[in-house]
């Protein structure tokens, strides 16, 4: 069947052509350049401390380690056994402090404060600190992502 | 020498470019005064050019080296401490040149028809200041900077669907690394400066093709108000502004020079009442006061939608002023100064 009337002219084809490949062109440059400015994540699975920087803590204290490049906290609980928490405030991102006077962890951005279980109590912190678990392997403390 | 600039002229044509300045008209009426203050904002961002570049001569962005870098231009680098406290002082002066140039134009309403692009680019143009003054508090990297920087670049996180990315894009990754500072370094010395000019190139257009606004009530009732040639008269009138200007920042630059705290810690905890710059304390004392769960969303995001919502309806503010000399019209204003008295009641409060 012939066409009689065209509802585009010739012109106006070829450069909506040209314009769709310039686009597609220009596009297939978009996904690699969004990738190259986010690196992949870089929090480790687990970190491993000699226990005999640990060991001496009284059940209930506190003592901070190096979770990657970010703080973390580890408490002696009345059992003898470890918690580990990220001493990240949940709410935008601040180190916080654990205040043994108080037993409390504090986060001077916003005045957040979390308890001795890291469990979120005044303040903007919407979420508990993000817990770790702290297994004892040999004469080393291998603290892990927590699973829940 | 004549000689010289006539070649000059028949290939350039200058001569036109002085013309245009000579024939263009500022109208003077009640509001005049307001018209200075879009000079004065090039002049402190000439400044910054300028005290940036030779900044930039001697700073490291780099996690080991920042903070010593900056140390090293305040102590042993000839004039190094002025030249920074300029830097930090004019990038205040500026953003506080753009919100009274913002406001006058916004209560004056000269955005109205046909100006509404000249004042979206305006917009952008605040956002890129502001920007520029978020990526600028961390260079010298410092426990404040350091702190401010993980508050700032957490905040996009609320926002649904692409805050994830954009936090991890602002940080160069999912924590504030080095990598966040040789980002903000580049985006403060080559991103932002490429994308002011483009901006400001086009609102320096548009207010030449548009002309200068009248005051909404002459226009109404079809006054013409008596003009002053642009060039050299008003010209004339505004480097006494700057020079006026220019004193003032070096005296406060050389009275009050800012500080420079011990290197940032990654791992040290966030230090006891930080704060970030001024212009955004009403930000900051919203995040606090707004609590952790509002109904069932974190008051985070609640607050971080709330503050998109109001920067988009500022950006739209001529499409939605879209008949001023209304009652709407005087509704938008009061809703303007309502918000106007929120900000500077809130920035009050975070100082207390």
């Amino acid at each position: 069947m012939k066409i009689l009337y065209s509802l585009f002219s010739r012109r106006r084809f070829l450069n909506g052509l040209l314009a769709g490949l310039g686009t597609a062109f220009a596009g297939t440059f978009v996904g690699p350049v969004v990738r190259f400015v986010t690196p992949p994540y870089r929090e480790p699975d687990e970190v491993k401390l000699p226990l005999a920087g640990y060991k001496d803590m009284a059940p209930g204290e506190v003592r901070s380690f190096p979770w990657g490049i970010k703080p973390g906290f580890l408490k002696r609980r009345d059992d003898g056994s470890f918690l580990g928490f990220v001493g990240v405030c949940t709410h935008l991102d601040c180190n916080v402090a654990y205040k043994a006077d108080q037993k409390k962890f504090f986060c001077a951005c916003h005045d957040g404060w979390y308890d001795e279980d890291g469990r979120n109590i005044q303040g903007p912190p919407p979420t508990p600190l993000r817990r770790l678990t702290a297994v004892l392997e040999g004469e080393e403390l291998v603290v892990r992502k927590s699973e829940a | 020498m004549s000689k010289i600039a006539a070649w000059f002229e028949e290939r350039l044509g200058i001569s036109a470019v002085v013309r245009f300045g000579a024939q263009k008209q500022v109208p003077l009426h009640k509001h005049t005064i307001w018209s200075y203050t879009g000079s004065a904002i090039l002049v402190f961002f000439g400044i910054q050019v300028a005290t940036g570049i030779l900044l930039a001569f001697y700073y490291r962005p780099t996690l080991e080296a920042a903070n010593a870098s900056l140390e090293r231009i305040m102590t042993e680098i000839s004039f190094g401490w002025i030249v920074r406290s300029i830097h930090s002082w004019s990038a205040t002066f500026m953003i506080i040149t753009v919100f009274v140039h913002l406001v006058s134009v916004a209560l004056t309403k000269a955005y109205r028809k046909p100006r509404e692009l000249t004042w979206m680019t305006g917009a952008l143009l605040l956002a890129v200041s502001l920007f520029f003054g978020f990526t600028g508090y961390l260079l010298p990297w410092d426990e404040l900077s350091l702190a401010a920087t993980k508050v700032g670049t957490d905040i996009p996180k609320a926002v649904p669907v692409v805050g994830e990315w954009a936090t991890k894009f602002l940080r160069g990754g999912d924590d504030v690394t080095g990598d966040t500072l040789s980002r903000f370094f580049i985006l403060h010395v080559t991103v932002l400066p490429l994308v002011l000019l483009l901006l400001l190139a086009v609102h320096v257009y548009l207010i030449q093709k548009l002309g200068m606004s009248l005051p909404l009530e002459s226009e109404i009732r079809g006054e013409k108000a008596p003009g002053m040639s642009f060039w050299p008269n008003f010209v004339a009138r505004e480097a006494a502004v700057w020079l006026v200007l220019l004193g003032l920042l070096i005296t406060v630059a050389v009275l009050f020079a800012p500080s420079l705290g011990p290197p940032a810690d990654l791992m040290a905890p966030a230090p006891e009442g930080v704060k970030p710059e001024w212009y955004f304390l009403f930000l900051f004392q919203t995040l606090k006061l707004f609590p952790a769960k509002v109904g069932f969303v974190s008051g985070e995001t609640i607050a971080v939608l709330l503050i998109g919502l109001g920067a988009l309806a500022l950006f739209l503010l001529p499409l939605i002023d879209n008949r001023p000399e209304t009652r709407k019209g005087k509704i938008v204003a009061a809703a303007f100064l309502a918000f106007l008295a929120y900000a500077l009641g809130m920035s009050v409060w975070s100082l207390l």
